[in-house]
């Protein structure tokens, strides 16, 4: 049988050739992942998930969720499968063991979260958002506030939301209209309503703890204005007991494009005026807070997106050797052949293995940077990995996503006609990811976090370490002769990226910003061709050192690594060039055009 | 109650596309993924079951190389106690009767109330439980699917022909070739894997065992596999080809046309 989800050679090659993460054990927070434990984590997480999540993902696409008189219900084998997750304890894999996590590398949960999510992503959100509020809980909570929520959230004995859109606050969450009333013990009385809230209600767990941004009555307008709140859906006792519905309303569901196993919910809060919240970390600095989960929860959706592209990926791959159509080019009389064959499909194949195995790498990396935070004393190596993580979060969630989305697109094609079959799988996976290129912040919100915020960071630091730490890369390869041309179209890309970076950075704070910034997102997307340039001749330059002496099973697989490499400098670079001329160009039209000219 | 589980390291059919050497006597085994063989995953489940109820220890033990360590590791993550390596050379090539002399030899080294085997292997001839039994002069049942345990004795179901179930009375210590279904084995969690992570698994070679090293492996074979390969179509036999959708629908309709659906 072929492999579902991912493909394990890669993932081992991910984790133990390019990251050499058994390395990690070295330190003592790590030392229980050695190479066996790492390898057993994998085997494990896939086996539950090819096993346990996979057979449920296309019921929860069916069945969806439904909404009766205030109640949700979730598909049915979902239940069972949330209390296989926490028996399993998966829901907090990298969290201190004290508060129920599993103190694992970020790198190793990447790959673990790689096959949930690809198993069913829409079911992994309601573990996903739940872990995000634990994390609040541990970065902002009173001592108080973690006895009573953060191990009960991290062993998924209660679910965990993010309650921040409102019907006027959107992208703009300043915006927002919910109210908090301090009473005389300390609590706040929250008051207002919440759109778009994932697993905002459901009967998988006995409580739901919603984080809730609201506004305290005469705190400033706008984001400074915002302060976080503990709301749960009933109320916690000292005891940690259940006490009183705490007058948190499920008004309606929405019906949506892809993740119909997720409720999407609308929910009222202190409609009868009994909601009660208990503030999370301080007064007005709720932005703050939330930034920390929003971060996280970008990543979260980046590695969503991937999910559904190494997903939609391997089950293109593995129709187009089965597919029987039509006869070789080369062999017109020799009957039908399986569409591998057909140069068309092959391209198609080609460009998703390319970014499959970039975006993985980079995702992965990420990952690797937090236990490197995680492990070393020397400030500066915090700074500089924190760094990483700052300015390649845009490019893991904008980029990763809008390329997923395409490569998803790519697996219906090559599944031609059935692909728009919702019986096949690759259909379900496009309308799937399609919203990680839109909640967490859309991908042009993204866009601009890259150029307003991370460009910029520490004068400029945080884009030039990652120059520096890319060059590092191109000077290995260079010792590969057969990798030269590969590793020159990078290394032109590079100091092209560059130019284009310091060009855009002018224009932002000249007064053609509005310009800049509708080539923000062209900007995004050649950073992240350059990061997957990157990725892919990280890889090429190991696989090349390796070729040689490679066991007979490992050759296709080096050399498929080499012919990434050679497809993404050779075919997509040249286009990123292209793309960065066009930038630089920086062209008004975009801004220019009046709001009467778009229709006549 | 000790119970000692006998596991065997099997190529994983669900992760694996299955194809002969080039030499045609065997499975080409260069590019395998192994796990677990499924009956033994149900025996130690089974075990592991036992032991929660009524206390003791769980120990697993295979014959293998050092690659087999892999399976023990895993197994005692989902929750036995112990793990032990048969491993030594000698035992390379064995048929079933060697690898059940190597186990009675562990056997032999403890005290165990109940072994279990699994009812057979993805490659195996299902012989090694009923082997054991005989070597050591314990009672046997195979294909058990239900295990009520009593004073000194269990009483044990057992898949029959027909889908059928009889029920027996076994005196301990006795031998075990678990089936499938007999139970639900559980999935392996985080803290399991964390807890093994830095065994040391015991390694036993034929002379630790007491074992004479002419009477096990291929020397001590007297069953040699001579031929491994995918038999002719037969008349009146068809093969379904395509994808598994493709077959799928081929099957469908064959069996309308034929009047089984």
């Amino acid at each position: 049988m072929a492999q579902l989800i991912a493909d394990r050679r890669d993932i081992d090659f991910v984790l133990h050739e390019q990251l050499n993460v058994e390395e990690l054990s070295k330190n003592e927070k790590f030392e229980a992942f050695n190479r066996k434990t790492v390898d057993m984590v994998v085997s494990e997480a896939r086996n539950l998930a090819v096993k346990e999540m996979l057979p449920t993902w296309k019921e929860g696409d069916e069945v969806g969720c439904t909404f009766n008189a205030g109640q949700v219900i979730i598909p049915e084998s979902f239940k069972r499968l949330f209390g296989l997750f926490n028996d399993g304890e998966w829901l907090a894999m990298n969290e201190d063991p004290e508060w129920g996590g599993q103190g694992m590398p970020r790198s190793v949960s990447s790959a673990a979260s790689e096959y949930f999510n690809g198993a069913n992503y829409p079911f992994m959100m309601y573990p996903g958002l739940t872990h995000g509020a634990g994390k609040l809980v541990e970065e902002f909570g009173t001592d108080e506030q973690k006895h009573l929520f953060l191990k009960n959230l991290y062993t998924g004995k209660w679910t965990g939301t993010m309650l921040l859109t409102e019907p006027c606050a959107g992208s703009d969450v300043g915006a927002l209209e919910t109210t908090a009333t301090k009473n005389a013990d300390g609590t706040y009385s929250i008051s207002g309503s919440k759109i778009f809230i994932s697993g905002g209600e459901h009967e998988m767990a006995e409580n739901i703890i919603h984080p809730v941004l609201a506004r305290i009555e005469g705190a400033p307008a706008g984001t400074k204005g915002i302060s976080l709140f503990l709301v749960p859906k009933y109320r916690v006792n000292a005891d940690g007991s259940l006490g009183a519905f705490n007058d948190v309303v499920c008004t309606g569901i929405e019906h949506k494009m892809g993740i119909h196993g997720n409720a999407t919910c609308s929910l009222t809060l202190g409609g009868k005026g009994e909601c009660v919240g208990t503030l999370l970390g301080e007064e007005n600095k709720g932005m703050k807070a939330m930034f920390v989960m929003m971060n996280e929860a970008r990543l979260l959706v980046g590695m969503q997106g991937f999910s559904c592209a190494t997903t939609a990926y391997m089950y293109a791959v593995n129709y187009a050797k089965e597919r029987i159509q039509g006869p070789n080019l080369t062999k017109p009389a020799g009957g039908g052949v399986p569409i591998i064959q057909h140069p068309d499909v092959r391209r198609q194949l080609l460009i998703m293995k390319s970014y499959v195995e970039a975006m993985r790498s980079l995702l992965y990396f990420i990952g690797y940077c937090n236990d490197v935070i995680a492990i070393t004393e020397d400030a500066a190596i915090k700074d500089k990995y924190q760094g990483f993580i700052e300015i390649l979060t845009p490019v893991a969630k904008g980029y990763v996503t809008d390329r997923s989305f395409e490569v998803c697109n790519h697996a219906i094609q090559v599944y031609g006609g059935y692909g728009f079959v919702e019986e096949y799988p690759v259909a379900q996976l496009m309308r799937d990811c399609r919203i990680t290129m839109i909640y967490e912040g859309t991908n042009g919100i993204q866009a601009m976090d890259l150029l307003g915020r991370k460009l910029g960071m520490n004068k400029g630091k945080v884009f030039m370490d990652l120059m520096v730490e890319i060059q590092k890369v191109i000077k290995e390869s260079k010792a590969h002769e057969s990798l030269a041309p590969f590793t020159a179209n990078v290394e032109a890309a590079l100091n092209k990226l560059g130019e284009t970076a310091m060009h855009m950075g002018k224009t932002a704070m000249s007064d053609k910003v509005m310009n800049a910034f509708a080539f923000a997102h062209p900007f995004l997307e050649v950073t992240g061709d350059v990061v997957m340039a990157w990725m892919l001749l990280w890889r090429g330059t190991i696989a090349a050192s390796k070729l040689s002496d490679a066991k007979k099973k490992d050759l296709p697989f080096y050399e498929g690594q080499l012919k990434s490499l050679e497809y993404f400098t050779c075919n997509v670079l040249p286009v990123t060039l292209g793309k960065m001329d066009v930038i630089k160009a920086t062209n008004g039209a975009v801004v220019d055009i009046s709001e009467d000219s778009f229709i006549g | 109650m000790e119970i000692l589980v006998c596991v065997k390291r099997v190529p994983d059919s669900a992760e694996n596309e299955i194809v002969m050497n080039s030499a045609g006597n065997d499975i080409e085994r260069d590019d395998l993924v192994y796990s677990v063989n499924e009956w033994d995953n149900y025996a130690v489940e089974e075990a592991i079951q036992i032991v929660e109820k009524v206390g003791g220890t769980v120990t697993v033990v295979t014959v293998g190389d050092a690659d087999a360590d892999e399976i023990l590791r895993r197994e005692m993550a989902m929750g036995a106690e112990k793990g032990l390596l048969l491993q030594d050379d000698a035992f390379e090539g064995s048929d079933c009767k060697g690898i059940a002399t190597a186990l009675k030899g562990a056997v032999e080294k403890g005290k165990y109330d109940l072994i279990f085997t699994g009812a057979q292997a993805d490659e195996g001839a299902g012989a090694v439980g009923g082997m054991l039994a005989a070597m050591l002069d314990l009672p046997y049942a195979s294909l058990v699917n239900k295990i009520e345990l009593g004073d000194g004795k269990l009483t044990i179901g057992r898949e029959i022909e027909g889908g059928n179930r009889e029920m027996n009375e076994i005196s301990m210590p006795c031998v075990l070739s678990i089936q499938t279904g007999i139970n639900e084995p559980r999935y392996v969690g985080i803290r399991g894997i964390r807890k093994v992570s830095g065994v040391e698994i015991p390694v036993m070679s034929a002379g630790d065992l007491g074992v004479d090293a002419g009477s096990v492996g291929a020397a001590g074979a007297k069953v040699k596999k001579i031929d491994y390969f995918v038999p002719e179509k037969g008349e009146g036999a068809e093969m379904l080809e395509g994808s598994t959708e493709e077959i799928i629908d081929k099957l469908i309709e064959i069996l309308k046309a034929n009047g089984g659906l």
